[in-house]
């Protein structure tokens, strides 16, 4: 069998890299390697243009920011917009977090009154309240049947916010709140694409979720999609304590 | 007299007593009692004496400490030993100090003292010194801590920004940390602003290593240059731009030297217990106003080499043949700060590491995967533990730490045990409200076992 190997583009690593979401880029580069594949990670920095096709890559992550970071950024993610598109057109996977997710939608308007427009990739939009303590925060689980099965996830949301007109919301939420104050729904998804409110980070207590990305982008390389298990114990634990204490409530 | 201060203090005065009475610390409680009723109330005190207030996300305790220790060596208005009023125990809010202020008063509020050295929460500067006239104000550092609780950095530093505006007192800034440097221009007017910082020390890098918070100029939004990095967002920058961060400082602790835990001010050699970089920043902004205050330099030198604060910061626990430093971390710069003096010992050890969730830790856990666990020399074994110990377990194995070398015990007192069973060096690093639980666990398990080799 060749040597399988995936490229990750994280961009804005040192701007939207709020709540340890940096920490989604360590577990997939993890679970790779446990599997032997390579994960090579690429960066796009803010300000300091370069050429990277982004259509060359398997994966596209954004994490979250603050809300004067995120206003830093939006002309750069703007001077991204053909080579973003042309990268989901040509099915690279999309992960985004908080922020990144707020961005690739039509605007976000920030508790500063502040209008960002957005990438507008996708139809939903975001307003957050002018109040900066109006804040949905707390821990947070969604059932998800993205991964071909019903999911738990769990994680932690942080958000000013509220995030409307979701054609196809990632989950079902079980506890929490979600895209508005106790909404019913959080998230956005397609095949490809993972757009989330979820800290925690997402992906370090939902190892399948974890898989399921990595699985789909070597899917589209036409490579051997299969991951063998490994030593999830940990995370079976963390995951099992943590599903009974928050939904027993 | 006024009438309305007399009843509040009365009351006030009441609830401390009855708590007293019944064995219990007043801690927060008749504060927030007064502040439910008024929210105004910290204005029934007054103090004719100078007020000295430290801030900031790291070191607050400690330096507060080591100022009282201090201040304690002048002499007072009556010739004797300075009296120093000080919230040592880190009651730093509002409703903490109304509190502690409240045992100390008389009746019409008025308290006397020679010297208020208090420890301040970030977000109460502002509501705090509405009322009581600061003199002198130092400012440490300001990193992401418990955001779901402090909200974002930038709003916390937006608060004293405001607050300093019309301030005309010492202002005592880190001048290595660029969201601290700034407040120094809160007040153009303000003639009473001082910087310190600690020169380029060997463990100093060229880029940055763990996540840090201030990557863009203050004043024109530019991204910050950096000629070296101290720790975190800590270190030597500049703006390219504006030209922001060309900032002199007022004193710099120079001659870092690790084998005689010893370094430098203007040319006076000192010493202290611990060499942690941050614990250096620390004594440069006592040191900073030490000076403020014509502090004796042998006094300085008496507390700095002597003093040691202990309560979970930097202390030590020993069985027979097996030691801990234990370390309180409320963030990723804590814990980082606490990994550093662990790979800078060469030997072999094992971790113990705490972690809750409870409210006052913010419920939010993601903040250890802004932990940097990329260097981990020589730790043979870690054990976790707290309400979220598998979620510590799960970071530390996923920055490539083999999971079986993990324990993971979630019972404090099994957990002790558990760590205990080798002998040879430990480290051990807790949250906030992991610490004192902590403390306890291990102080239990060595009067019961502490004598005997594991």
């Amino acid at each position: 069998m060749s040597e399988r190997k995936l490229k990750l583009l994280h961009m804005y690593p040192n701007v939207l890299d709020l709540y340890g979401d940096s920490g989604n880029v360590e577990v997939l580069r993890y679970r790779c390697a446990q599997r032997g594949i390579t994960l090579e990670v690429y960066q796009h920095l803010m300000n300091k243009p370069d050429n990277t096709d982004f259509s060359d890559m398997d994966i596209i992550y954004l994490g979250g920011g603050a809300d004067y970071e995120q206003q830093l950024l939006a002309d750069d993610l703007m001077s991204c917009k053909d080579r973003i598109f042309k990268a989901y057109e040509n099915k690279v996977f999309l992960l985004m977090i908080c922020g990144g997710y707020q961005l690739l939608g039509k605007y976000y308007k920030d508790s500063n009154g502040e209008r960002i427009p957005g990438l507008g990739l996708f139809s939903y939009h975001t307003e957050a309240s002018t109040n900066k303590r109006d804040r949905c925060i707390g821990n947070i689980i969604v059932e998800t049947e993205l991964v071909g099965k019903k999911y738990k996830v769990i994680g932690f949301e942080n958000h000013g916010g509220q995030t409307t007109d979701v054609k196809t919301p990632f989950g079902k939420v079980l506890h929490g709140n979600g895209n508005v104050r106790s909404g019913e729904t959080e998230g956005y998804c397609e095949e490809r694409v993972i757009a989330t409110y979820l800290h925690g980070p997402l992906l370090s207590k939902n190892p399948q979720l974890a898989d399921y990305i990595i699985s789909k982008a070597l899917e589209r390389q036409g490579a051997d999609s299969t991951l063998a298990p490994i030593n999830d114990k940990l995370e079976e634990a963390c995951r099992k304590e943590l599903l009974t204490r928050l939904l027993s409530k | 007299m006024k009438p309305l201060n007399f009843l509040t203090v009365l009351f006030g005065k009441a609830m401390v007593k009855t708590l007293k009475l019944m064995g219990r610390d007043a801690g927060n409680f008749p504060g927030l009692v007064l502040w439910t009723l008024n929210k105004n109330y910290l204005k029934v005190f007054s103090c004719d004496c100078p007020i000295i207030a430290v801030t900031g996300t790291n070191g607050k305790t400690s330096t507060t400490n080591f100022l009282n220790n201090l201040f304690r060596s002048l002499k007072g208005k009556n010739g004797k030993k300075a009296k120093i009023i000080t919230n040592m125990q880190g009651n730093n809010l509002d409703t903490g100090i109304g509190s502690m202020l409240l045992q100390y008063c008389d009746m019409n509020g008025h308290i006397d003292a020679d010297y208020l050295v208090l420890e301040v929460d970030e977000s109460h500067v502002p509501v705090i010194f509405k009322h009581l006239k600061l003199e002198t104000l130092v400012v440490l550092n300001f990193f992401r801590d418990q955001l779901d609780r402090n909200g974002e950095v930038e709003t916390l530093i937006l608060k004293i920004h405001k607050f300093l505006k019309t301030y005309n007192g010492n202002l005592v800034l880190n001048a290595d940390d660029p969201n601290v440097a700034r407040l120094g221009y809160s007040n153009p007017k303000n003639k009473n602003v001082y910087y310190y910082n600690v020169e380029k020390y060997e463990g100093a890098t060229d880029e940055l290593y763990e996540a840090g918070e201030g990557r863009f100029c203050p004043k024109c939004g530019e991204e910050l240059a950096y000629d070296y990095y101290q720790y975190s967002h800590i270190g030597r920058f500049h703006c390219p731009k504006c030209g922001y961060g060309n900032i002199k400082p007022y004193v710099q602790l120079q001659s870092i030297d690790f084998e005689n835990n010893s370094f430098s001010f203007e040319g006076e050699s000192y010493t202290t217990k611990h060499m942690g970089i941050y614990h250096l920043y620390n004594l440069s902004a006592v040191y900073a106003v030490s000076k403020l205050y014509n502090i004796d330099h042998r006094v300085v030198k008496k507390v700095f080499g002597k003093f040691e604060v202990n309560n979970g910061r930097l202390e030590k626990f020993e069985t027979a043949n097996a030691s801990m430093l234990l370390n309180l971390a409320k963030n990723p710069v804590g814990a980082n700060m606490t990994l550093r003096l662990l790979n800078q010992d060469k030997g072999e050890k094992e971790l113990l590491f705490v972690l809750n969730d409870n409210i006052a830790d913010g419920t939010d856990v993601s903040w250890i995967w802004d932990i940097n666990f990329s260097i981990f020399n020589g730790v043979t074994r870690v054990v976790t533990s707290g309400t979220r110990a598998y979620d510590i377990a799960i970071r530390i194995k996923c920055s490539g730490y083999d999971p079986d070398r993990i324990t993971v015990q979630p019972d404090l007192d099994k957990a002790a045990a558990e760590i205990f069973k080798n002998g040879g060096t430990k480290y051990g690093i807790a949250n906030y409200t992991a610490i004192q639980p902590t403390r306890a666990a291990l102080k239990r398990y060595i009067e019961r076992k502490g004598g005997e080799k594991s």
